[in-house]
């Protein structure tokens, strides 16, 4: 049997819903497509980079309650000044007492999935594994599987959310290794406008596998922005996979600054089925010492008049790995595409590796699409005329290194995030970039 | 003690030997010219004196205020009071000009144990000598020399040697590109900041800039040596006859 397939039959009879014949069944599609698959190899496609052998010998145990801990001092200072309404997972398991909901509108209802698992399933129904195509995304077929709890936002018609949401997933591993399983789901009525700001951390303690999955439905004209903060231990392994099905003249709004994890990896995959659609996907990444850093897109244009843009910008040090796969898939009717991605990737240091592999995959005739990929080391000449100026060695390198970023994060249209993720990589680039690289500049 | 003594240089760039056995010396106080024909080592010389990756010393010494030079890394070099004008000033996108001039600025005082500047006062510091050099407050809110013309480029050179005040400048072909208002509001630059304790030392080509910044001392530079050194007559005697002579000698 595949590595922890029997963990997820042995526990799901005792989740919530489970008897509701749907239910039952997702979650056995689940089972079964994982079991069919197991964990993803290096022969799959959107996996070609990034390996999963660290999880094959299973040491990883679901975790059964979660340890009653405050809210935490979050890595970052100013997303905590920003008014949100605010959902917080322990282990993957939604903790009332530290959320924060008051105040939500009529037509707004944002909730644990257990609850509503619970309670209303039939409003989970029409979208809960409808969105992530389990065939494709096998680590999302084993979290279906573990179907259990999350959060789930309804946005109903025409409503512009007064907040941002803000979900603080926390992994506390305990002494162990753990595995967590959160399922979300967003779904936006015509019309609506939303944020959603996640932040991933790790309590200390053992290793933890942390596997996510998020399903979202933006329908005609709905707006949704999107910026994911993933600071997790060097002890976890962290696997996310968003789906989003965006119909007609819906605008869909990704930034994922990753620099934590052992193994961090963001996938998104962006259905934009109806004309006028506009997606963005960017982020930002560091890593250091062994770290792998993966950010895989899939965007398919089915429909005509729709674009999609993705910057990935990242920076490597040590022996960090990062992993760009982007496919822009364009179908036969999609005329007037506009699509294009690039990743761009500093290599600090010789051993530091970026695998990138940009595609282009396009069935109409009328569109106006581009990739492209560059990798490189820090410009010497820029470099040497910072030195010129008396300004030192690491420092020179710090400004640098945070130029080639900022042009990314300037794009974030909300300033508290875009000045906290700044704040971010200035603070790891001040931890991280203290010595002169050997020889450099000498 | 001379401010700086360059003596018998030897260096090579990509194993290629540049220089080979230059003698130099400046007093504070003075400006001096170099002047030669293409390929004879001129921004070689500016690049080794200032430490630049990939130029290398094979022989020879360097005195700054008696301090070896050689042995410094280039930022170091830049605090201790030498600044070179660079003949292609460098684009960073991402770098505001303001924030660039500030860390040079305070990194530089730091190092003279003078007080550090805060952003508000800083800006002050840097406005009163931008206004001289008809550089703009926009200017300074832009990515250091991003979609600069060549004289904006020249002019910002002037400014970051105005800033950071230095011992020691080397003005490397700071005439290449610029009309003639410009090359006069970049020579107003550069006269205002000469001074009894400062030298200068001008790397060009042509003649046309000492007329605008008029040198004590002019020396000939060919195949990486000086081959002759006078007052500025010898700049306009340059002018007349070309580097023929120099070049022949050489070969």
């Amino acid at each position: 049997m595949q590595p922890y397939l029997a963990q997820a039959l042995d526990a799901s009879s005792t989740f919530a819903g489970a008897g509701v014949g749907w239910i039952d069944a997702l979650r056995r599609a689940g089972a079964d497509a994982y079991g069919e698959h197991g964990l993803p190899r290096r022969r799959d496609e959107y996996w070609r980079y990034t390996s999963l052998n660290a999880l094959l010998d299973e040491g990883f145990q679901l975790s059964e309650a979660a340890p009653a801990i405050g809210l935490p001092t979050l890595p970052h200072p100013s997303v905590a000044g920003l008014a949100t309404y605010r959902v917080v997972l322990v282990n993957g398991r939604v903790q009332p007492k530290l959320c924060a909901l008051d105040g939500m509108p009529d037509d707004v209802l944002i909730s644990g999935l257990e609850d509503l698992l619970a309670a209303a399933p039939d409003r989970l129904e029409p979208y809960l594994g409808q969105i992530a195509p389990l065939e494709d995304m096998p680590m999302a077929a084993l979290n279906t599987a573990f179907l259990q709890d999350g959060m789930a936002i309804f946005i109903g018609e025409n409503i512009i959310l007064d907040k941002p949401v803000h979900l603080i997933s926390i992994t506390a591993p305990g002494e162990g290794a753990m595995m967590v399983q959160p399922r979300h789901l967003v779904v936006m009525g015509q019309g609506a406008q939303a944020t959603l700001i996640e932040t991933h951390i790790t309590a200390t303690g053992g290793s933890s596998f942390n596997n996510i999955v998020t399903e979202m439905q933006l329908a005609e004209g709905a707006k949704l922005n999107h910026f994911v903060f993933q600071e997790e231990a060097d002890t976890s392994v962290h696997l996310s996979g968003t789906a989003v099905s965006l119909a007609a003249g819906s605008f869909y709004d990704s930034f994922v600054l990753q620099s934590g994890a052992a193994i961090g990896r963001s996938e998104i995959r962006a259905y934009l089925n109806g004309p006028g659609v506009d997606c963005r996907l960017d982020g930002v990444y560091l890593a250091t010492g062994k770290q792998v850093v993966d950010n895989t897109t899939y965007v398919e244009h089915a429909a005509p008049e729709c674009r999609s843009r993705q910057v990935y910008k990242g920076v490597l040090d040590g022996q960090a790995r990062g992993v760009f796969q982007g496919k822009v898939h364009v179908m036969r009717d999609a005329q007037k595409t506009d699509g294009n991605q690039l990743s761009r990737a500093l290599l600090l240091s010789p051993r530091a590796e970026i695998d990138a592999r940009p595609e282009l995959e396009i069935y109409a005739d009328d569109v106006k699409c581009s990739h492209g990929a560059t990798a490189g080391e820090l410009d010497e000449d820029a470099l040497f005329y910072l030195l010129s100026r008396g300004i030192p060695q690491a420092t020179a390198r710090r400004m640098l290194i945070e130029a080639f970023l900022s042009e990314a994060i300037a794009e974030i249209p909300l300033q508290p995030v875009a000045e906290d993720f700044s704040t971010h990589v200035r603070q790891w680039l001040a931890g991280h970039i203290d010595q002169p690289a050997d020889g450099a500049g000498s | 003690m001379a401010l700086l003594e360059i003596r018998n240089l030897h260096a090579t760039v990509d194993g290629k030997a540049i220089l080979k056995g230059l003698n130099l010396t400046i007093d504070a106080g003075e400006v001096h010219a170099i002047m030669g024909p293409n390929g004879s080592g001129k921004s070689t010389l500016s690049y080794v004196l200032t430490g630049r990756a990939g130029y290398e010393v094979t022989d020879g010494e360097i005195l700054f205020d008696g301090k070896d030079v050689i042995e410094m890394d280039p930022d170091e070099r830049a605090r201790e009071g030498v600044f070179l004008a660079f003949q292609y000033p460098v684009e960073i996108p991402g770098v505001t000009s303001m924030t660039f001039l500030r860390t040079a600025v305070n990194a530089v005082r730091e190092h003279r144990g003078e007080s550090v500047f805060d952003p508000m006062d800083f800006v002050k510091y840097v406005r009163e000598r931008a206004t001289d050099l008809n550089i703009s407050d926009d200017m300074l809110k832009r990515a250091v020399n991003v979609g600069f013309s060549g004289g904006e480029k020249k002019r910002m050179e002037m400014l970051q040697m105005a800033s950071l005040e230095p011992r020691i400048a080397i003005l490397d072909e700071t005439d290449s590109g610029l009309d003639i208002d410009a090359l006069k509001v970049v020579a107003d630059g550069v006269n205002a900041m000469r001074s009894p304790e400062r030298g200068m030392l001008l790397i060009t080509h042509y003649q046309r800039l000492l007329d605008y910044i008029v040198p004590d001392h002019v020396h000939v530079l060919a195949n990486g040596q000086i081959v002759k050194s006078g007052d500025k007559a010898l700049a306009l005697e340059l002018e007349e006859k070309g580097y023929a002579e120099f070049l022949e000698n050489a070969a």
